[in-house]
């Protein structure tokens, strides 16, 4: 027998002035069900809240509803009072009198009949509120960190130097994602291998951390708190344990011509090689495609001159199946293909190059060894074009969006090569200067005022050549004239898309993406780290085009989250999640499909003997987030969500 | 040879060689414009099968009976193409596995029954493309029109006055073969959602559920109409809704195997124009 | 003179936006009518074409369903199936004769408690132009059961 305690707060005059709360009590004192119905002008207050417990114990009340200011402002307040007294705090509901009724209504009478409606149908909800629980899920505190680049890394970094164990999982051969590749750096001219090196370094050989480099992830199930992982070392024909990465393979191998994708074809490589010197692991990898030996059958002369016996042909793939409670996805991005602007002549014209291609060339580390050579006869190019926006901002042929660090590292690169080549010129074609970030707008005054980098605010609509010169025609906007420049190299600042697979990996882990294949956060203002998949984060440029400050600080955000994760042995959570009637679901799992969180899964009942005798949805209470899609979706009514149940919308309506 | 006689072969060859162990398709009825389902398990049995233009009922839902395709051996089936289509849903909606039905698919007009070539569900896609692209005539367009016709108070008392014959005697659920839930919404009773008595608020209750259930489900095969001992136009109703998916979503049920269900997908461009 | 019709409308909104919006009115102390009550679900993807039809048997002239704009959704997606599953059971509806102008739609934001009020008003205004739903309530009326819970 239900027994329902209502509390009508009058909130001061801000109620009471348009509700008469004195009928309001009585009209609810004599509504079934209800054993306690009193009004007070302060519920939220001390004595207000010691009034209801008190209310609870000595009527032993099965559920509470405050008719009051809205759920969004004391809901909290009044199930911790009730949890208190010894009340589940889900028994406890709002009617929402205040900024639903009294506040937006001028006829008393009106506002209290309303009134009286919202309180009714309130308590005719919470006589059937069934008793919650939040809901506890076991953490396994270990991260996942996916992408060795400078994101991934500090995020690995700040979660082991927090006492938490990670695995690090990189793709390529070595640690150093994208930033390993850049020259100098952005507002402040550091060495990026400078600052880069000592962070890999550290991430190898931190004792919290295992680095799996040369790894694919392969398959992600599991649910916050306790994904399982599968990757896949790929085999790199060398085993890692008996290198000690003298490197005299690499210098004998016959196969030197080979285009080095660190040096993004402006340098070589061998068949069995370090993407660059500084390589973390310093463990080369057989390049199994342009291997001689793979290739033919015969040469083996890396394996004949290791002294250490470390190199073997035939060594598998091998697999490594994880538990992790967390995973921080920092895959990053890759430069487009400038081959969409066949009227810049990418690929037609060895001196037109990109802007990554160019940090290569100014990288003391880089093929010139820092010296600014143009790639078709080394000669040093007096005079550069820089073209930005070169795919980002337009629509018709590249993408909409602003890749954010290209106005910068466009300024950085006029500034190195005026640095470098001291009577040369350098021409900016631009549409805006986007230099919002601390010192950054001062940095690209400096390209302007100091190393005389000269702006002009206009599209290119074509290159070609012309007497051994590169000729540039576009607009000068401001001046409102045609403009033709004589180049010896142009540089293309191209814009930043998604790793080509970004949306097939998602996939695999089950996050969302955008049009662009960037991973999508579960709110862009306020939860901008996390995934909608509990427990996934996000960090650096598979998120969005972001510099390394940002990225850094991204990672570190998500390294917080993480740590918060596992600061508990379990996890509670709000128990508003649905729940499936295993012997009523039909099986249609069509509730898997409209699942925004991928929290339902297929599942199959046996019998003794192994046998499927049923298939049905399993919701999974660590994935499910409450939104109720499923239930409104499930034809045979299988499906019904804690706190809004059928049963209790149904009484709320029908109490109206 | 007839096409009957070719099928009766076919089943023949089938039942004996032991690829399918059964075979459901139609046999003589209580008179002779009537057929009945058949279920053949026995190759001695096959002539007991009959295929002219008399053989309408679609027996897709026979193959969801509980159990029968768990042993995972095949099971051959007469059908028509909205059978087919059917096939199609229950694969995209993991009631069957496509590949344990092999499928004797026929089709009729005016008196002539002619065979449909293929075997297995993914074979049929052009003719069910050729069906969402020329729908043939159900008979019922004249009624269509009138109702399209009428003012919202009219078209609110037609329906009062059919479904107020209705007894809830379930005969639609019964005979439709994408009804297979377990459970029916009208028997779950926390909450009774709907009202389980044939008055008129309940009747309309039922029968707009049942539509809503069925959008973007159902293959026009006639089976609710046939079996409405009351004769409700109920076909009507679930192909209007089938003609609202197709021109808002540009969903035609049953075209693949992995079609995803219409109610459990979306587009983020879906139209909004009803939405303020 | 009989009194002018006064509608009763029940509105279904999420919680994350609309009703957010609906609270942003009160405090912003805009007045609208004071016809409509309001019953909060998480997202408008829980919203089911039965509470439509329980709110009609409860005698409602109008039903309001109201939730965050496309892409704005707290749960990522459910506005966008909610907005199919609308477009279908609102053409059903139409079919059986049951007017759409009685069961209206929007998109409200947290930040539009402007907009929330002035929906209010305008539906109100709609509805009690279309009187009351006699028919459906003549259904109700031969329906001798009461309402079973």
């Amino acid at each position: 027998m239900a027994k329902i305690g209502v509390f009508i707060c009058h909130c001061g005059e801000n109620v009471g002035a348009k509700v008469d709360c004195t009928k309001l009590a009585a009209a609810l004192g004599d509504h079934p069900g209800v054993a306690v119905s009193v009004e007070y002008k302060y519920f939220c207050s001390d004595p207000g809240q010691e009034s209801v417990k008190k209310a609870i114990r000595d009527n032993n009340l099965t559920g509470v509803v405050v008719a009051a200011c809205s759920p969004r402002m004391h809901e909290a307040t009044f199930r911790k009072a009730c949890a208190e007294a010894g009340l589940n705090p889900y028994l406890c509901e709002i009617a929402n009198i205040r900024e639903q009724c009294s506040w937006v209504h001028t006829d008393k009478d009106l506002a209290t009949e309303k009134a009286m409606d919202i309180t009714r149908s309130m308590v005719e909800k919470v006589k059937r509120n069934n008793k919650l629980q939040p809901i506890e899920v076991p953490v396994t505190r270990r991260a996942l960190v996916i992408g060795g680049g400078i994101a991934g890394i500090q995020a690995a970094l700040d979660i082991a130097n927090a006492g938490q164990d990670v695995v690090l999982v990189e793709r390529e051969p070595s640690l150093g994602g994208h930033m390993a590749q850049l020259s100098e750096t952005f507002p402040t001219l550091d060495c990026s291998q400078c600052i880069m090196t000592p962070r890999m370094v550290e991430a190898a050989q931190h004792p919290k951390i295992r680095l799996l480099t040369y790894s694919e992830i392969e398959s992600v199930d599991g649910y916050i708190g306790n994904f399982t992982v599968r990757v896949r070392m790929k085999s790199r024909y060398v085993d890692i344990d008996k290198c000690t990465g003298c490197g005299d393979c690499i210098t004998k191998c016959p196969a030197k011509k080979i285009s080095s994708e660190f040096d993004c074809s402006l340098g070589k490589r061998t068949a069995i090689y370090t993407p660059f010197a500084q390589s973390v692991p310093n463990i080369p990898v057989i390049d199994k495609a342009n291997c001689i030996y793979f290739k033919n059958g015969k040469c083996k002369i890396c394996a004949k001159t290791c002294q250490c016996d470390a190199i073997n042909f035939d060594m598998p793939d091998t697999f490594v199946d994880l538990e992790v409670g967390a995973i921080v996805v920092a895959t990053g991005f890759q430069v487009q293909n400038n081959s969409l602007y066949g009227e810049y002549g990418y690929g037609k014209y060895p001196d037109v190059i990109n802007g990554l291609q160019f940090e290569r060339l100014a990288s003391a580390s880089g093929p010139t060894a820092g010296k600014i050579m143009r790639p078709s006869d080394g000669a040093e190019p007096q005079t550069v074009v820089f073209i930005q926006c070169a795919g980002s901002r337009d629509p018709s042929k590249g993408v909409r969006y602003c890749s954010k660090i290209c106005c910068m590292y466009t300024a950085k690169h006029a500034m190195l090569y005026a640095h470098k080549v001291h009577d040369g010129k350098t021409h900016i074609f631009y549409m805006d200067i986007r230099a919002a970030g601390k010192g950054y707008d001062e940095f690209s005054r400096r390209a302007i005022e100091e190393d005389e980098a000269a702006y002009i605010r206009g599209r290119v609509s074509k290159v070609w050549q012309e007497n051994g010169k590169l000729m540039v025609r576009g607009v000068d906007t401001l001046l409102g004239k045609p403009v033709e420049i004589a180049a010896d190299m142009v540089v293309l600042a191209t814009a930043i898309v998604a790793q080509p697979d970004a949306k097939e990996f998602a996939k695999t882990i089950g996050i969302g993406y955008d049009e662009y294949g960037f991973y999508n956060e579960a709110h862009l203002k306020l939860r901008p780290v996390e995934s909608s998949t509990a427990g996934v984060f996000l960090a650096g440029a598979c998120q969005s085009p972001k510099d390394i400050p940002d990225s850094v600080a991204q990672a570190s955000a998500t390294a917080s989250k993480v740590l918060a994760l596992f600061s508990k042995d379990k996890l509670e959570r709000e128990p508003v999640v649905a729940t499936n009637n295993e012997v009523t679901c039909a099986g249609c799992w069509g509730c898997v499909l409209a699942c925004p969180y991928n929290a339902i899964e297929k599942k199959d009942i046996v019998d003794r003997s192994g046998r499927v005798i049923k298939r049905v949805a399993s919701i999974n209470p660590g994935l499910c987030q409450g939104c109720g899609t499923c239930v409104t979706f499930c034809r045979s009514n299988s499906i019904d969500l804690a706190g809004f149940t059928e049963k209790q919308i149904f009484a709320e309506v029908m109490g109206l | 040879m007839s096409i009957e006689e070719q099928y009766r072969k076919r089943a023949m060859e089938l039942l004996s060689g032991g690829a399918v162990k059964m075979v459901i398709g139609y046999g003589r009825g209580s008179n002779a414009e009537r057929r009945r389902p058949v279920f053949i398990s026995s190759p001695e049995e096959v002539n007991r099968l009959v295929l002219d233009e008399a053989c309408i009922a679609n027996l897709s839902g026979y193959l969801v009976n509980e159990g029968l395709l768990s042993d995972e051996k095949r099971v051959a089936v007469f059908l028509r193409p909205e059978g087919i289509r059917a096939i199609n849903i229950l694969a995209a909606e993991s009631q069957l596995d496509a590949e344990q039905i092999v499928i004797f698919g026929f089709d009729v007009s005016g008196n002539e029954v002619k065979a449909l070539k293929g075997i297995h569900v993914e074979e049929f896609e052009d003719v069910i493309g050729a069906i969402k692209e020329h729908a043939p005539e159900m008979g019922n367009e004249e009624l269509l029109e009138k109702i399209e016709q009428m003012n919202p108070q009219e078209r609110f008392a037609f329906w009062k006055e059919e479904f107020a014959k209705c007894i809830k005697c379930y005969a639609c659920r019964q005979a439709c073969p994408m009804c297979y839930c377990r459970r029916c919404i009208v028997d779950s009773n926390q909450p009774q959602w709907v009202n389980t008595s044939s008055h008129s608020l309940g009747n309309f209750e039922w029968n707009i559920v049942r539509a809503f259930h069925l959008s973007g489900r159902c293959v026009e095969c006639g089976n609710c109409d046939r079996a409405c001992p009351v004769n409700i136009p109920l076909r009507l109703i679930n192909h209007r809704m089938a003609q609202e998916v197709l021109k808002s979503f540009d969903h035609f049920a049953g075209m693949s195997k992995t079609q995803e269900p219409v109610l459990a997908s979306f587009k983020k461009d879906d139209s909004e124009t009803f939405i303020l | 003179m009989s009194e002018p019709f006064e509608p009763k409308i029940i509105a279904f909104v999420c919680t994350y936006c609309t009703y957010a919006g609906a609270d942003l009115a009160g405090t912003s102390r805009l007045k609208y009518a004071p016809n409509v009550r309001i019953i909060r679900l998480p997202c408008t993807g829980r919203i089911s074409p039965m509470f439509i039809l329980k709110a009609l048997q409860k005698g409602a002239d109008g039903v309001l369903i109201s939730g965050c704009h496309p892409g704005d959704c707290h749960f990522t997606h459910g506005n966008y199936h909610a907005r199919r599953r609308w477009m279908v059971f609102r053409a059903l509806l139409d079919f059986i004769g049951i007017p759409p102008e009685r069961v209206k739609y929007s998109w409200i934001s947290a930040a539009e408690g402007v907009k929330f009020a002035e929906f209010i008003n305008s539906v109100t205004n709609d509805i009690r132009k279309l009187g009351p739903f006699e028919q459906y309530s003549q259904l109700i009326e031969q329906t001798q059961a009461p309402a079973s819970l």
